[in-house]
């Protein structure tokens, strides 16, 4: 178990004090309890009325403070996730962090021709496939939206394609609680049964509420579904700095946190002790370009806040890295996709997706989620943390060096370099000479080729036949039915 | 596992104690000096030198495995003819007067040991005179210099220059390296081989002693 354990060794950037903390959660009490929020779903409504909340005259749900500490004291503070097989893959909890592309983009960087062009079913294979080999990506997510299907089957084309392509746990959006069901149904067959799922979760759904306090009926459709059969669900707002949500770093975090917990609410109230992973998607709009922005400075500090309040509050959260403004991978997404991962990595940001994200979610980039997996290797040495003791001290091994020595040939130092030093696999370590010999090629290029290689060689062992048969049988009945 | 694979991957691996047994064995078994130095030792090492190349051995690792390897040759020296032991040649080598850096010198030294040369090692600080007097005493092939200041590049000009009365040049061809030295530099004090890092450093003295050849 020890492997899979990917928390930061070392301090923390610390933007909130305890106070700060307690500050944010009694006023996100407040709107909670005072301003009230706006609920789509009836069924919903009514288990929050039955619970003990009060509809106002303009048809806001107010919430009490005791149904949120009762929520807090059901809801797990870990959540495991199982990959394909049925192996422990993920702990979410504790300052653990896990990395994941994100889903949807609408448009793709061709990774042959570097074309811009509409996303395709076979780019949500491809990032499946790369991702799968490398290894410090986590779990899977769409990367690309099917653009060229029927959008109501889009998700769970996905779905079926991503499990093809890839071993590791999904988190999967889809559109309502009718293709979630058909979901979550082939994951049944995959594990043998609804009780074998909820005992080992592959799949987290993905789901929000819509900023400024409006919880609609999709969502809280799939939060329900995720509740009863036990798939782990997130419940993250994308509360729009400027436009959506407060310009402030405090009111945002408090509306983000705010809304959460309001399906937090919903979750447990509907079975307590189901899996949930809490979260901000803390964006902020340019207020002069009229741009989400995804790496805003605010952006971040927000962020920083949402993970703060999650650690508080002692609920896994769901995160964001690897993402970037900018129009090309370049270096403004070199400069931003780092400094967001490495703030999540030492924040022990749960479970983070978005890697590869560039042109404010829009459009997907394989380059982009290589370079990140390089960056993720690289920061998991760092914040393993320096082991001091006597041996590490070298002291014997200096001694045995002594002035004008070397340590090429140190007993210690055969003993310990291959433990100590990191490898790039990306990353130049040439000197001139060498790259020149190599093609003088820059980080993106060499990003771009280890793509193109890992997609040629990189092998999926297949599914099952029955269950690959099982899987078209149901989504054809679903696209029939939908028909 | 034949016993000459067991004997390689155990010169690869820097095990010595396994590598002296091993020898041993395979002359109890009548296998010949010659045999096992050409398809053992020298296999092993041709093997860690392309895993050097691919990137794969850690230099130390490589270092460790040349090490192992003449643990495993002195058993077999003194059963070797006169002819089966070539040695890719004979260099002198040191850091240049004034300078005091030396681990890129070692560094390229110990690489070159281990790909079969003889190295005489003057150590730091050797002024020119004193390049080219060991150049001829020891009959050299080559001699290697290393600076990392650019105010000491200068003494490997003064060094050709000394090789040249001693009327060396022609039989001794001249090596340099080391952080500000370049190509052009070498070409500009009529050097012979220039590298820019150690591993390039072998492969320039192997390129240099297969064209004397």
């Amino acid at each position: 178990m020890t492997q899979l354990r990917n928390a930061s060794q070392v301090g923390r950037l610390g933007f909130l004090s305890e106070q700060n903390k307690r500050d944010i959660y009694l006023a996100a009490l407040e709107v909670l309890a005072n301003v009230g929020m706006r609920v789509y779903h009836e069924e919903a409504k009514t288990l929050l009325l039955e619970a003990g909340c009060t509809l106002t005259p303009q048809d806001r749900v107010l919430m009490p403070r005791h149904l949120v500490e009762q929520a807090r004291l059901c809801v797990p503070s870990v959540v495991n996730l199982y990959d394909r097989d049925g192996t422990l893959a993920l702990e979410l909890g504790g300052y653990n962090s896990y990395f994941g592309p994100g889903s949807d983009l609408m448009s793709t960087y061709d990774l042959e021709t570097g074309a811009h062009r509409p996303s395709t079913l076979k780019d949500v294979a491809r990032a499946a496939r790369l991702c799968d080999a490398l290894p410090h990506l986590d779990f899977i997510m769409s990367s690309a939206h099917p653009t060229d299907q029927d959008p109501h089957l889009s998700y769970l084309l996905s779905f079926a394609e991503m499990m093809q392509n890839t071993r590791k746990p999904l988190v999967m959006t889809a559109e309502n609680e009718r293709d979630l069901s058909v979901m979550i149904q082939i994951a049944r067959e995959l594990r043998g049964g609804a009780e074998a799922l909820r005992q080992k979760p592959y799949l987290v759904v993905y789901n929000e509420p819509i900023s400024p306090l409006e919880h609609p009926e999709e969502s809280l459709s799939k939060l329900l579904l995720c509740a009863d059969t036990g798939v782990p669900s997130i419940y993250s707002p994308a509360p729009l700095a400027g436009a959506t949500a407060p310009i402030t770093v405090a009111g945002h975090t408090t509306q983000g946190v705010a809304e959460s917990l309001f399906g937090l609410v919903v979750h447990q109230l509907r079975k307590p002790g189901a899996p949930f992973l809490f979260g901000i998607g803390p964006a902020v709009l340019d207020l002069v370009t009229a741009q989400s922005s995804y790496n805003a400075v605010e952006y971040l500090m927000t962020y920083m806040c949402a993970v703060e309040m999650a650690k508080w509050l002692d609920i896994p959260n769901w995160g964001y890295a690897g993402t970037s403004d900018s129009q090309l991978l370049d270096a403004q997404a070199g400069m931003e996709a780092t400094q967001i991962t490495f703030l999540a990595m030492q924040a022990g940001s749960n479970l983070s997706h978005d890697v590869g994200y560039l042109d404010f979610g829009l459009t997907g980039s394989l380059e982009e989620i290589v370079l990140v997996d390089e960056f993720i290797s690289m920061n998991r040495r760092l914040l393993a943390g320096i082991e001091v003791n006597r041996d590490t001290l070298a002291l014997e091994a200096i001694a045995e060096a002594g002035p004008g020595g070397q340590y090429m040939t140190s007993e210690h130092t055969y003993r310990y370099m291959r433990a100590v030093q990191w490898r790039p696999t990306i990353l130049n370590r040439h000197g001139r000479e060498r790259w020149l010999a190599d093609g003088g090629l820059d980080l993106a290029a060499r990003a771009r080729q280890k793509a193109l290689d890992l997609l040629a060689t990189h092998q999926v062992p297949a599914l099952p036949a029955d269950l690959a048969v099982k899987t078209d049988e149901l989504i054809g009945a679903f696209a029939a039915a939908g028909a | 596992m034949s016993l000459f694979e067991d004997l390689k991957l155990n010169v690869e691996q820097g095990k010595k104690e396994a590598v002296l047994a091993l020898v041993a064995q395979a002359l109890d078994q009548g296998h010949s000096a010659q045999q096992i130095l050409q398809q053992g030792l020298i296999a092993a090492m041709d093997i860690v030198g392309a895993k050097m190349e691919q990137e794969e051995m850690f230099i130390p690792e490589v270092l460790r495995a040349a090490k192992t390897m003449e643990a495993g040759l002195e058993i077999l020296k003194p059963l070797l003819g006169v002819g089966d032991m070539q040695v890719s040649g004979k260099v002198v080598m040191g850091t240049v007067k004034g300078d005091l850096h030396d681990i890129g010198k070692n560094l390229v030294a110990m690489l070159l040991s281990s790909a079969g040369f003889e190295v005489i090692d003057l150590g730091i600080n050797v002024a020119p005179a004193v390049f080219a007097q060991k150049a001829e005493a020891t009959g050299a092939d080559f001699l290697g210099m290393s600076a990392l200041l650019t105010t000491t590049m200068p003494m490997m000009a003064a060094t050709i220059e000394e090789l040249e009365k001693a009327g060396l040049r022609g039989r001794v061809r001249v090596l340099i390296g080391g952080a500000p030295v370049t190509q052009a530099y070498a070409d500009q004090i009529g050097a012979d081989g220039y590298a820019s890092d150690a591993g390039a450093a072998i492969k320039v003295a192997k390129e240099l002693g297969a064209v004397k050849a």
